[in-house]
């Protein structure tokens, strides 16, 4: 059996992996980067609208800086969000989007004097500075106080994928294509690499290394209406899970984005709505300002998606032979517009639908987008419970977004954990990691993945893993999708688990050589299933609404009882997932609990609430220095890696000093 | 490694490419003239008569020299062998070259690849139907005029061979012609797809055009030919003209 | 029914034909495996993509049916294959747009992994690495400070030509590429005009002549205008290989 040997293993070559791996390589240690597919393929290209970070150089961005942008952030994450790696995010955003616009990144750029644009379903005149003509500019998004996305037309993840890609090339590093790891190497609580299964010959091929890093973004694929590639299952965040040590966060936090294409489910950036389109009814009623008077169709995605499902159930969708759905309107954006800007969706729409959105509605209705959840880590991107085992991205639970992230955020965190975690790794490389796996624990490790394989070839199994598969889908978005209710919950919870069983008795009856589709689809089933398990434990498990995490029959956010994060973990040969919590401190939060801005103003405070805001207040009321007030509240500079502490520049701010 | 890469650089291919491209414009431009002579025959021979006697440089030296037909013969024939020299180098080289390509031809039907395989395959005949007809050009320059050509089409048997060359010759120079400012990106305003539709309609429309005249005018060096079959080899003369025109009719009558 | 609902969703109708699909089959790992066509029957669906067809064919008929899916959207290049003889991207082409008679070959000029399955993956990354698609510049950049100016203009003009998402495509339109397995492509001629023509890259023309001014590259190619004509993404392929052309050309001689 082949071995390879390597200082980081990085599993996922979308922006995390391949900008985390550029960290490790640049601080003199040797990355190799796994990937399913050709690192240029990953789902990070699917990133349309943008990227947010606080330049503050477009007109409508002026005055934005990192502190507006975190707490955009965390009313957008309805308070589920660690506010230290918040912080940590929205410092170092700007200078993710400064690196990536020097390695070639084509950002879009402010145009000096007045532009026509579309607010509030408005034609209003915008005059750019001319001292910023030529800076990086931004867009409108959901959930933002400022335009703060940058972006390139709507093709901002292609071209950032392609820019990194094509770094990690120039770098040298190696990318072992058509890869997938299933299964983790571990000794003694400590991550050595993974079991890695050739997507093209079948064999199976060991990966040891003194750190591993998990960047295989989200695990969409385990819903049936997902805007995700068909590539996003969740195997990365299966395999930490199955080791039985680290823990998974928040699962059950699963974003709906408000604009999937109906009924395929392929998305339509929120930068539509972010440039002005509005959302209509059946009868092509605006509506969102009925529900949402100050945000309108620009509320966080949480928010607009259950607005909208709550209108399709009110009676004002459009029916179809596919079900119902609701219109997006774009036409006032102009063709102009549309045909420059706008131009991934312009082909969307006519391949898919065969419309033309300058002249057409579009039909949308919500569809799973994003997984909040994933691996828990600490702020530096490791695992508390699996030391060694890193992640980042959406696959990694550092927990920026708590249970709601704002659309713009995703791409800008992919490079920023990118940054943060390499820095992380290379440190860890430098003191106390090591490769000391035995190996008897390798062989027993790697016995049972090839145990686990051949168990799908047993005469007497009779499943189809593509109907296990399509069932679990169903399940997930029938039951465990927008809205949720404690009865619905627990039926999902005893279909999974007898899906679950089901899956063990998935039949292979394909044995010839190389990739063999029936057998990914095999172990990959049961994988999916694993996490499925999670999600719908954990959203049965709270109770209460929180983001995207929308009870029916708990529809109030309650910090009082639920200000906590949900771990899941799966033991060795245990058939179902275990839950703990880990609980949220009041006392240090920079932006104690409130209302959001959007959505509903009811809630449970938490006790610690009230004093800690007091504390906060007199803070904001006594120092003058945004800088000083900040270091008071919540000092998190010294959590970055020292490269990413210096403040970043900016027009308004160097003009003021 | 996928590729190599090359140690150097020579200046080599630059020079290549663009003495192809130039080859082939003037061969091209060369193509419309000769024809735009030729049809002169559709103006009468005394007309014909004066573009040969034009060529033979009498306007300058005072009487012809058949001789410098017989160098600009040579000059052509060169730039077409080595017009044909550098285009050769993009030909399948190999069977399995040539099988992947005819594979990949039949099965995407797409016309601009067709066109093409239409310029390799008129190429190959220019290459030798030119030949011929250049050939002869060198070696008898004074056998060029009203009657000379006449005679050579007909009673010389020439036209099946004219035939079959004004229409390989007329494609594969329309065709090259659009290609090299497709190639070079010439003429292509500000939309380059645009600009591609423009040039596809300006080609076929020249080719039409020059088709239709070539045809015309081999019509007419048949007819002459034909009609001067009994006098094959005899000179034509500006002034015995009308005596020879009235002395045909006469005897027609 | 209220007269809002005749406005329904604008999906082409369409009488269920069966589709007789007739896919490319062969397993280069299994020795016992020889190139050759299957055919399978499948019922056309409202909407129906070479997507969700050829997955309901591996879940329902072939369950070692391979091909590649990533985004299904049309923007990751992962699904181009011959349909009908046509190279093209699988997961936007709607089976309703096709005859009864459907042939998917895997796309040519790619090492073939099994059935429609093929490593353009491999292909572009030898690409890059030849060709040194990056940005070359010596500047060490001060991501605390604002970012370089760039004209609004040169930055679109960028974009336009970062759109390639090299699903080999105009490889397989390609004569050129097909007869000769070292040329560049278009992909390769249009990501180096990218560069070109970007103010952060510093290599001189001389630089560039180093990689794409031979044979194998820019004066490789033939003008077929396949590349152009079978690119999904639609882009100025013609114009900018004319481009790296007249600029190559002056670098030559020069």
């Amino acid at each position: 059996m082949q071995t390879i040997v390597t200082d980081a293993l990085i599993i996922g070559g979308g922006l995390a992996g391949l900008r985390a791996a550029i960290g490790v390589k640049r601080r003199g240690f040797t990355p190799l980067i796994l990937s399913l597919v050709p690192p240029k393929r990953s789902h990070s290209a699917a990133a349309q609208g943008g990227m947010q970070a606080s330049l503050g150089n477009s007109a409508k961005g002026w005055g934005d800086n990192e502190d507006v942008h975190f707490a955009d952030t965390i009313r957008g994450s309805d308070w589920g969000a660690d506010q230290v790696v918040a912080r940590m995010f929205v410092h170092t955003a700007p200078k993710a989007v400064r690196e990536l616009a020097a390695w070639g990144v084509p950002w879009n750029r402010v145009q000096k004097g007045d532009h026509k644009s579309v607010i509030n379903g408005e034609e209003v005149t915008i005059t750019e500075r001319d001292e910023a003509h030529g800076l990086i500019t931004a867009r409108n998004f959901g959930g933002t106080a400022k335009w703060r996305t940058n972006y390139v037309a709507d093709g901002t993840g292609h071209s950032m994928l392609y820019t990194m890609s094509n770094q990690a090339i120039a770098e040298g590093i190696d990318v072992h294509e058509r890869m997938e790891a299933i299964a983790l190497l571990h000794e003694d609580g400590r991550c050595q690499g993974a079991i890695v299964r050739n997507l093209i010959t079948g064999e199976l091929i060991v990966y040891l290394a003194k750190v591993t890093c998990i960047a295989t973004g989200g695990f969409g694929r385990i819903y049936r209406v997902s805007t995700n590639a068909v590539i996003n299952q969740g195997i990365g965040t299966a395999i930490a899970l199955e080791t039985g040590i680290a823990k998974l966060g928040n699962m059950e936090a699963v974003q709906f984005h408000p604009t999937g294409i109906f009924p395929a489910g392929i998305l339509v950036t929120e930068g539509c709505r972010g440039d002005g389109g509005l959302l209509l009814d059946a009868k092509e009623h605006r509506f969102m300002p009925d529900y949402e008077p100050e945000k309108r169709e620009l509320a966080s995605r949480d928010v607009v998606s259950r607005w909208m499902e709550t209108h399709i159930r009110n009676g004002h969708g459009v029916t179809s032979r596919f079900g119902e759905h609701l219109w997006l309107d774009i036409r006032l954006l102009g063709k102009a517009h549309i045909n420059s800007k706008l131009r991934e969706v312009k082909e969307i729409c006519q391949y898919f639908l065969g419309i033309d959105p300058t002249e057409s509605l579009i039909p949308v209705r919500p569809a799973q987008h994003y997984s909040m959840g994933g691996i828990r880590t600490d702020y530096r991107g490791e695992s508390p419970t699996l030391k060694g085992l890193f992640a980042a991205g959406e696959a990694a639970c550092w927990d920026m977004h708590g249970f709601n992230r704002l659309g713009g955020n995703s791409v800008a965190e992919t490079v920023v954990a990118g940054m943060i975690v390499g820095e992380f790794m290379a440190d860890s490389l430098m003191t106390e990691a090591s490769l000391a796996i035995s190996s008897m624990a390798i062989e027993s490790q790697v016995a049972a993945v090839r145990a686990e394989l051949a168990s799908f070839q047993r005469s007497d199994n009779n499943e189809n893993a593509w109907q296990i598969i399509d069932a679990m889908q169903s399940v997930m978005t029938e039951k465990v999708g927008i809205f949720r209710h404690g009865g619905q919950l627990s039926e999902a919870v005893s279909e999974l688990q007898s899906l679950y069983e089901r899956a063990s008795r998935i039949k292979v009856s394909d044995t010839s050589r190389g990739v063999n589709p029936e057998l990914c689809a095999a172990y990959r089933a049961k994988k999916m299933l694993k996490l499925s398990l999670c999600v719908a434990n954990g959203a049965l498990a709270r109770e209460e609404s929180r983001g995207a995490h929308s009870r029916e029959d708990f529809p109030l956010r309650d910090d009082k009882h639920w200000l906590k994060r949900t771990l899941t973990s799966w033991a060795t040969d245990a058939s179902s997932p275990a839950i703990d919590y880990e609980p949220l401190d009041v006392k240090t939060m920079e932006l104690p609990p409130g209302w959001r801005g959007y959505g509903g103003k009811e809630r449970i405070d938490h006790p610690d609430t009230p004093a800690r805001q007091a504390e906060v207040d007199n803070v904001q009321a006594t120092t003058e220095d945004r800088f000083a007030k900040q270091h008071q509240l919540m000092p998190f500079t010294e959590c970055l890696p020292a490269p990413f502490r210096g403040r970043n520049g900016r027009l308004s701010e160097e003009l003021e000093s | 490694m996928l590729f190599k890469t090359p140690l150097s650089s020579p200046r080599g291919p630059a020079v290549i490419d663009m003495l192809q491209s130039v080859s082939g414009i003037i061969l091209a431009l060369f193509m419309w003239a000769h024809m735009f002579m030729v049809s002169s025959i559709l103006l009468g021979n005394d007309a014909m008569y004066w573009v040969t006697k034009m060529f033979e440089g009498e306007p300058i030296f005072g009487k012809g020299y058949p001789i410098l037909v017989s160098l600009f013969a040579l000059f052509i024939l060169s730039l077409i062998v080595l017009h044909a020299f550098l285009a050769m180098r993009k030909f399948p080289a190999t069977h399995r070259q040539y099988r992947t390509l005819h594979k990949h031809l039949g099965g995407i039907r797409h016309t601009d690849s067709y066109l093409w395989y239409v310029q390799v395959i008129t190429g190959f005949a220019l290459f030798f139907l030119a030949s011929v007809h250049l050939y002869q050009l060198i070696m008898h320059p004074a056998d060029i005029g009203p009657f000379a050509s006449s005679d050579r089409v007909w009673s010389g048997r020439m036209w099946p061979l004219y035939l079959v060359l004004l229409f390989v010759v007329e494609l594969h120079g329309g065709i090259g012609l659009y290609r090299v400012l497709v190639k070079w990106g010439w003429f292509m305003g500000k939309d380059p797809k645009v600009g591609r539709k423009r040039l596809t309609i300006a080609k076929w429309t020249l080719t039409l055009f020059f088709l239709v005249l070539g045809l015309l005018t081999l019509a007419a060096y048949m007819k002459v030919g034909y009609e001067h079959q009994d006098r094959a080899g005899e000179r034509y003369q500006p002034a015995a003209y009308s005596h020879l025109n009235s002395a045909s009719q006469g005897g027609n009558h | 029914m209220n007269a809002a609902n005749q406005q329904s969703i604008p999906v082409k109708v369409s009488t269920a034909r069966t589709i007789e699909f007739a896919i490319f089959r062969h397993n280069p790992y299994d020795d016992t495996s020889e190139p050759h066509f299957e055919h399978y029957e499948l019922e056309e669906a409202d909407s129906m993509t070479l997507f969700i067809a050829l997955n309901e064919i591996r879940a329902k008929q072939v369950p070692s049916l391979q091909f590649d899916f990533v985004c299904r959207a049309g923007i990751c290049g992962s699904c181009a294959m011959l349909i009908n003889g046509r190279p093209g991207l699988a997961c936007r082409t709607l089976v309703s747009q096709l005859p009864a008679k459907v042939t998917l070959m895997p796309l040519p000029g790619f090492e073939l992994i099994g059935d429609l399955s093929v490593n353009t993956g491999k292909w572009m990354h030898g690409m890059s690495e030849r060709l040194q698609t990056w940005i070359h510049s010596s500047e060490d950049t001060n991501i605390d400070a604002i970012e370089a100016k760039m004209a609004p203009e040169k930055a679109e003009q960028i974009y336009e030509l970062e759109r390639c998402i090299e699903c080999g495509c105009c490889i397989a339109g390609c004569g050129t590429a097909q007869m000769r397995s070292e040329f560049v492509g278009a992909v390769g001629l249009n990501q180096l005009a990218r560069f070109k023509i970007d103010p952060r890259d510093n290599r001189t023309d001389a630089q560039f002549y180093e990689v794409v001014g031979n044979e194998d590259g820019v004066f490789g190619c033939m003008t077929m205008l396949g590349c152009e004509d079978f690119c999904p993404k639609e882009l100025p392929l013609a114009q900018q290989i004319a481009y790296m052309r007249r600029a190559m050309a002056v670098a030559g001689i020069s």
